[in-house]
């Protein structure tokens, strides 16, 4: 493959940040709706 | 007098107000968002193993055309979030909906990172092409712009003690900013741009191999959706947290109460 | 209600006035938005001395390598079609120069008319084939790289089922 580096290296950036970002939004969203759950248990099972 | 001005409101406010009552969200983004993430991933994945391994090589670019495939759809999406944030900020501006206001907060770092990667892929295909990494040219310089923007509304939205003052000053900024949209995509129509014009028009027949057009596609809708998902997850996640601190609040409000009456 | 129209046609009408007042600062600037200019516009005025970006297609049989003391030079034509500007350069050119490629060069135009430039870049088109298209087209004499751009992309099936369907061996 010609200019390799540069390929993988753009399709690591690529692959990576979308990967970063929806990790941590899915971790978020756990941690509050593990909160959520602690502190208002009635409302939230009537919503999920 | 909720019932009365929701009873004068047109049609159109109607169904806006039922999809903005967060537990509404809630419960519909959780059944969407599977929807979401797994096509998201079996299409990205795909598409990218196509693109890399069994799309054919460009004639000129040789294999440097495989960036496109992550280049591309990245380019798309940061117009495409900038335009959905400017529709949370209209949202939020004419019709105050909270709703519009939280999705607005968290398009703008998910833009942002997009946008950058748009750039930072566009720069490692430039250098062996080009024979350079980075140009001012109209369309560079627009992306650039882009970015800024993104960058100002996530750096305004937060600025405010009262977070209603920041969703109203980023609303602003956002639709400000909108005009760079056209800019951007008609760059390389309206000026010598180094940058070549697009290659997939509403208007003509593609300029690009059926062979590399298709993973291009299947990267885009891929990427699409992952930016959808990861925008929709964030923004439950908020409205959590808004209704955690509420909860928090009239809690510590009651126990004050009570402590003073006794 | 009242308020929600009122804010909806503030709106609307402050986004009308910024998006004309964008269109006329783009149209005013415009000739600084240009990344570079081509021949003819280099041939219409006199920019002799200023630095400036020229572009346009490498001529065809228009360049050679001069390799005169060391570092290796090259020298070539750069045209629109109605007017060519001869350019020499020293320096590393990039991979995807030849002739009949669209080209950028950073420089200065000499008294003599001679572009002097510092750096060459090459500009890629809109369009993206595999090689075999390209060779195919180029051997069915229906593509001239140097000539002008290829056929519609829809039209480039046909000599790639003449290739392929060619038994192998």
């Amino acid at each position: 493959m010609t200019h390799l580096p540069f390929i993988v290296a753009a399709y690591v950036i690529a692959i990576g940040t979308p990967l970063i970002l929806a990790t941590d939004a899915v971790f978020r969203a756990r941690r509050a709706q593990r909160r959520l759950d602690a502190i208002d248990p009635r409302r939230n099972r009537g919503e999920t | 007098m909720d019932a009365r001005s929701s009873a004068a409101s047109p049609r159109s406010g109607h169904v806006l107000h039922r999809f903005a009552n967060p537990g509404q969200f809630l419960r519909l983004s959780g059944r969407v968002l599977p929807w979401l993430y797994w096509p998201g991933v079996l299409l990205t994945a795909g598409a990218l193993i196509w693109g890399v391994f069994f799309a054919p090589s460009d004639w000129q670019q040789g294999d440097t055309v495989r960036i496109m495939y992550v280049h591309v759809p990245f380019a798309w999406l940061a117009s495409a979030g900038y335009f959905s944030l400017a529709v949370c900020s209209f949202i939020s501006l004419v019709w105050r909906h909270p709703l519009a206001d939280l999705a607005a907060v968290e398009l703008g770092p998910v833009g942002a990172a997009f946008t950058a990667v748009c750039l930072a892929t566009g720069s490692l295909w430039g250098k062996p092409t080009w024979g350079a990494w980075w140009v001012w040219d109209a369309r560079l310089t627009s992306v650039f712009v882009l970015l800024l923007l993104y960058l100002g509304h996530i750096a305004l939205v937060r600025a405010f003690d009262d977070p209603t003052r920041g969703y109203r000053a980023g609303a602003i900024l956002a639709l400000v900013g909108v005009i760079n949209l056209p800019i951007i995509k008609f760059s390389v129509d309206w000026w010598n741009t180094l940058h070549q014009p697009a290659s997939i028009g509403l208007t003509g027949a593609p300029t690009i191999a059926s062979s590399m057009l298709w993973p291009l596609l299947f990267s885009a809708i891929g990427f699409t959706l992952l930016f959808a998902a990861i925008v929709v997850t964030r923004t439950r996640a908020a409205v959590m947290e808004r209704r955690i601190r509420g909860l928090l609040m009239a809690k510590a409000s009651s126990a004050s109460e009570q402590e003073a009456l006794s | 209600m009242t308020r929600k129209h009122k804010r909806l046609v503030l709106i609307l009408a402050c986004g009308l006035g910024l998006g004309s007042a964008a269109a006329l600062t783009l149209t005013a600037f415009s000739d600084n938005l240009v990344y570079f200019v081509s021949p003819t516009d280099l041939a219409k005025s006199d920019h002799t001395g200023r630095q400036l970006r020229l572009g346009g297609l490498v001529e065809q049989g228009t360049v050679e390598r001069t390799s005169a003391t060391g570092s290796a030079g090259v020298r070539f034509k750069v045209t629109d079609g109605s007017a060519d500007v001869p350019v020499v350069y020293k320096g590393i050119l990039p991979d995807l120069f030849r002739e009949g490629q669209g080209v950028i060069v950073l420089g200065t135009r000499e008294p003599d008319g001679v572009f002097r430039a510092s750096e060459v870049l090459a500009k890629h088109d809109e369009t993206y084939m595999p090689k075999e298209v390209a060779d195919a087209l180029k051997k069915s004499g229906r593509w001239n790289p140097g000539a002008g751009p290829p056929p519609p992309a829809s039209t480039w099936n046909e000599p790639i089922k003449q290739v392929t369907g060619q038994p192998p061996g």
